[in-house]
């Protein structure tokens, strides 16, 4: 994958850009490089079968030591809620994952979507933590270190899907909060997360993202009618490990259709690449001008002894 | 959609012309009612009316592939030829109770001529199936029309007892 | 104070009181050599500092109130809305206004345009106050102080854009106080610091322009994290960090403007005469290198919607807002401050200044919170917020007003410090050890 070679050179010139202006030590560093983790598992959500019961807003509730909520899981009014104008429930700091309810023209029945982090194989979270709180493990998770998140919310707004939240309600440690694939209490032992392990419909499945792939395809072509011809998350922003599918358009689903397939990262790299250009060329650049525009006015006068007495005097 | 609803109604014609007790007719010991509670931490285990459903659906409309005989279809013989009779035909038999363990998944993998990779598990081949006609048919669909739930299962859906009032939602 | 001026007061503006061997002491030279009776009795008489009271009588709670109960409890932002008016505001729009340090630090000290060396100063200072509030402003939004530093001490998200922000806003800092520190110095009667400063300014002006190039930059790029959210119009992942370093140019430049005019009308008495007579043409100098940053970034913005292709965006909604922000953000202070440069009349320079400033300004809240998030909903900010940063915004005022009132940046210190050796080689900062060699001794110019 190209883009974890670039990663690692704007990286490294990052790192470099640091120790160039401030001799820092570099071993310090260790900088977040992902693979395409060849073992990374991942979550098909087949919305064509999700019925809407919330039992895995329920199970995470629970997986994740969560606030109770304001209204029981099983109430259907949740579907009603809409906050701003329209906006659909979202995540939060009390929910990891929401299942929302849509109503499709021409369709009898409402079609769910369940939305929780998407655990992209190259986060735009983790490139834009400035206290590397983000890593993606070995298993395909986007895991969170609220132990050093200072709270700046940048992941938020690069997140693409809209998935971290931050703790606004806390006085004296807000930090941002997001699904964690439940990685530490599960996925790392082997265990599928907590909503997949609950839902009844198997409207997730979970396995390596790369025989879900063949997996979504092979629905796809056997349900001819079934299923929108895309598999969305496969190529997205480079690819994400939990995927959909569903029997409408994507947009009809409040799914964002524009994101293309390059990572966010990749936006951010033509800034990136400039720093070490301006890191190297500036500082000869600039006491070149100051010789030249100063050396034959005062003198020696580039010898930073500025003569602003002198002109004090006059 | 449709599809559901053709498949309603045929149903109906089974119903009607009284194919469903063509099982009984396979000279197959029936069971009454079956016990569903390989996964009841929520719910207590449901007791399945095997004879009232036999009255509405065909066998084949849940024993999909096989009700006991071996498979006739050249796909299936593929691999299926030298398959004996089978005295129980129960969905566990193919759906596996945990799909998703690292055992099962890893054993699925190790498996390279395996055709279905794509198949259920036991909890979702039920609630597929089941839920999939409650619905053509009209009949019961929520959750606690089969399901008792239980008391860790009220502390899990913040339910009964222990709700509260108000959207779990976003500010 | 004009009251008291009027009356035949001199504040201090030397070492010693005059025909007297006796240096001013510390305390007299923070009343500005009046009785506390009288700097308080001046203090009570200035409606303004009323104007102060009344914010900090509220906002002062308010802010107690803030971190007793969370950032929830005093904004609109959201999850969706992450960053508010605290940050959209504080940090991306004061930054830009204190982009005037390092601009005169090179004009003067890089350029050698020595000519602009009486407004030099208050750029510094404007320069550092600026970033210093901003972080005052990031403090009451994030909420953990002692976790600021982490990006520099405990976790390193070295591939980040905000890790570029944090390490250079803060080194940025240091050099700015170090700039600065030269009028401290003189004020405090430390000539050797003076002197140790003045060798190593062309050192810390050039990390300046590096430094404010990549952070006034990199607070551009971190939109470009955010393709879908940020209107296309003000979104341009190539020119993102462009358009926030050339606007920042020309912010920086219109606010030392914006400044020196509200310290003419306001604080004339503190201003020496080389301060006053000379502010007329340095306006003018000033505010023609803004006109070309407002030039460049003008076509800088028209290339990146070129480049994108975004021109049907301008027939809709949002492009209006985008034209009503080109056009009196950028072309109609242009043209009244090239007005006012070719019929050298300052004060209509002065009046593109304050448009310049409140056009930049605009594009930054454009940015963080206005076109942000456009296809979502907009965001309106709590009064509990707007009231926070007008508080904060009025402290950024008074502290600017004491470091005015006292330190040397409008006038020169009256120093005779060649004739008054003292010893202050372990009070220099940094921890260097600076010999009062031959070559330096030699080479003071007093």
């Amino acid at each position: 994958m190209s883009g974890i070679s670039r990663r690692k050179f704007l990286a490294a010139s990052m790192a470099g850009s640091a120790a160039a202006t401030l001799s820092l030590t570099s071993g310090a560093f260790g900088a977040a490089l992902l693979e395409g983790y060849p073992d990374g598992m991942g979550v098909l959500v087949d919305m064509t079968r999700c019925i809407g019961c919330r039992s895995c807003e329920a199970a995470c509730n629970k997986e994740q030591q969560l606030p109770a909520p304001e209204m029981a899981f099983d109430d259907p009014a949740a579907f009603d809620y809409s906050y701003h104008a329209g906006q659909k429930r979202r995540t939060t700091e009390a929910a990891y994952t929401v299942v929302n309810r849509y109503e499709i023209q021409g369709e009898e029945q409402p079609v769910y979507r369940k939305i929780q982090c998407n655990h992209c194989n190259e986060p735009a979270c983790l490139t834009s933590c400035f206290v590397n709180a983000y890593t993606k493990t070995k298993e395909g998770a986007v895991m969170f270190n609220d132990k050093v998140c200072v709270g700046c919310r940048t992941c938020m707004v690069a997140c693409p899907f809209n998935i971290p939240a931050y703790s606004y309600s806390s006085a004296f440690n807000p930090v941002v909060k997001k699904c964690v694939f439940c990685h530490e209490t599960r996925l790392k032992n082997g265990l599928p997360p907590a909503c997949v392990e609950i839902c009844p419909q198997e409207a997730l499945t979970f396995g390596n993202r790369r025989d879900l792939i063949k997996i979504a395809h092979q629905r796809i072509n056997d349900n001819p009618g079934r299923y929108v011809d895309h598999l969305y998350g496969e190529k997205e922003l480079g690819g994400t490990s939990w995927m959909y599918l569903s029997s409408v358009p994507f947009e009809q689903l409040a799914f964002d259709t524009t994101l293309g397939r390059e990572p966010i990262i990749s936006n951010v790299k033509g800034f990136l690449g400039a720093v070490p250009m301006v890191l190297a060329i500036w500082p000869a650049l600039f006491t070149g001008f100051h010789l030249l525009a100063t050396k034959n006015k005062h003198g020696e006068g580039h010898q930073a002894d500025h003569p602003i007495q002198e002109d004090d005097k006059q | 959609m449709a599809d559901l609803k053709r498949t309603k109604i045929a149903l109906m014609f089974f119903l009607a012309v009284g194919v469903g007790s063509g099982a009984a007719a396979l000279g197959m010991d029936l069971p009454e009612t079956v016990l569903l509670n390989s996964l009841s931490r929520y719910y207590d285990g449901v007791s399945f009316d095997h004879a009232l459903h036999e009255q509405v659906a065909d066998c084949a409309s849940c024993h999909h592939h096989t009700t006991g005989m071996p498979s006739q279809d050249p796909d299936c013989m593929r691999c299926h030829a030298g398959a004996a009779e089978m005295g129980v035909v129960a969905c566990r038999d193919c759906h596996a109770a945990e799909p998703f363990s690292a055992g099962y998944l890893k054993a699925k993998k190790a498996d390279t001529h395996r055709y279905h990779t794509d198949q259920l598990g036991l909890k979702g081949a039920y609630h597929q199936s089941c839920l999939g006609c409650h619905q053509a048919m009209g009949a019961p669909i929520g959750c606690l029309d089969c399901h008792q739930r239980n008391q860790a299962g009220d502390e899990l859906f913040r339910a009964g007892a222990l709700s509260s009032a108000g959207p779990a939602a976003s500010r | 104070m004009k009251a008291i001026i009027s009356r035949g007061f001199k504040p201090i503006d030397s070492p010693s009181p005059e025909n007297s061997a006796r240096r001013w002491t510390l305390k007299e030279k923070l009343l500005l050599g009046m009785t506390p009776r009288q700097y308080f009795g001046q203090a009570v008489c200035n409606p303004f500092n009323w104007v102060l009271g009344l914010i900090f009588l509220i906002g002062i709670p308010l802010l107690i109130y803030r971190f007793a109960f969370g950032l929830g409890s005093v904004t609109h932002s959201s999850y969706d809305y992450p960053w508010g008016l605290l940050l959209g505001f504080g940090l991306f729009v004061m930054v830009p206004l204190s982009a005037s340090g390092f601009l005169l630090g090179t004009a003067v000290n890089i350029f050698g345009r020595h000519d602009l060396h009486h407004i030099e100063r208050l750029a510094l200072l404007n320069g550092l106050l600026g970033y210093f509030f901003a972080v005052v402003f990031l403090i009451a939004d994030l909420g953990q102080p002692w976790r600021l530093p982490y990006p520099m001490f405990v976790a390193f998200g070295t591939g980040a854009v905000l890790f570029l922000v944090a390490w250079h806003v803060s080194t940025y800092l240091s050099v700015q106080i170090a700039e600065v520190s030269e009028g401290f110095f003189e004020w405090m009667g430390w000539p050797q610091a003076v002197k140790f400063v003045k060798r190593i300014t062309v050192g810390l002006t050039v990390s300046a322009i590096i430094l404010s190039t990549l952070h006034q930059g990199a607070l551009g790029a971190l939109f470009t994290y955010a393709p879908g959210k940020l209107h296309p119009l003000w979104y341009a992942a190539e020119f993102q960090w462009i358009h926030f370093f050339c606007s920042s140019i020309a912010a920086g430049l219109c606010m030392v403007i914006v400044v020196s005019t509200i310290i003419k009308k306001t604080m004339a008495w503190r201003c020496d005469a080389g301060f006053l007579d000379n502010l007329d043409a340095q306006t003018l100098t000033l505010a023609k290198g803004a006109c070309m940053a407002l030039i460049t970034y003008f076509a800088i913005k028209m290339l990146a919607v070129a480049h994108d292709n975004e021109w049907a965006y301008l027939a809709t909604g949002w492009g209006l807002w985008f034209l009503f922000e080109l056009a009196f953000g950028i072309l109609v202070p242009l043209v009244i401050m090239s007005y006012g440069i070719r019929h050298k009349r300052a004060g209509i320079a002065r009046l593109g200044a304050v448009a310049t400033v409140l056009g930049i300004a605009l594009n930054r809240l454009n940015c963080a919170l206005i076109a942000f998030n456009w296809r979502l909903y907009q965001e309106v900010p709590h009064w509990a917020e707007v009231m926070l940063c007008v508080t904060i915004f009025a402290f950024y005022i008074v502290v600017y007003r004491a470091i005015l009132y006292r330190l040397p940046i409008l006038y020169s210190w009256k120093a005779k410090e060649a004739h008054a050796p003292e010893a202050v080689r372990e009070r220099i900062p940094f921890g260097v050890s600076v010999r009062p060699s031959h070559h330096q001794v030699f080479r003071t110019r007093d």
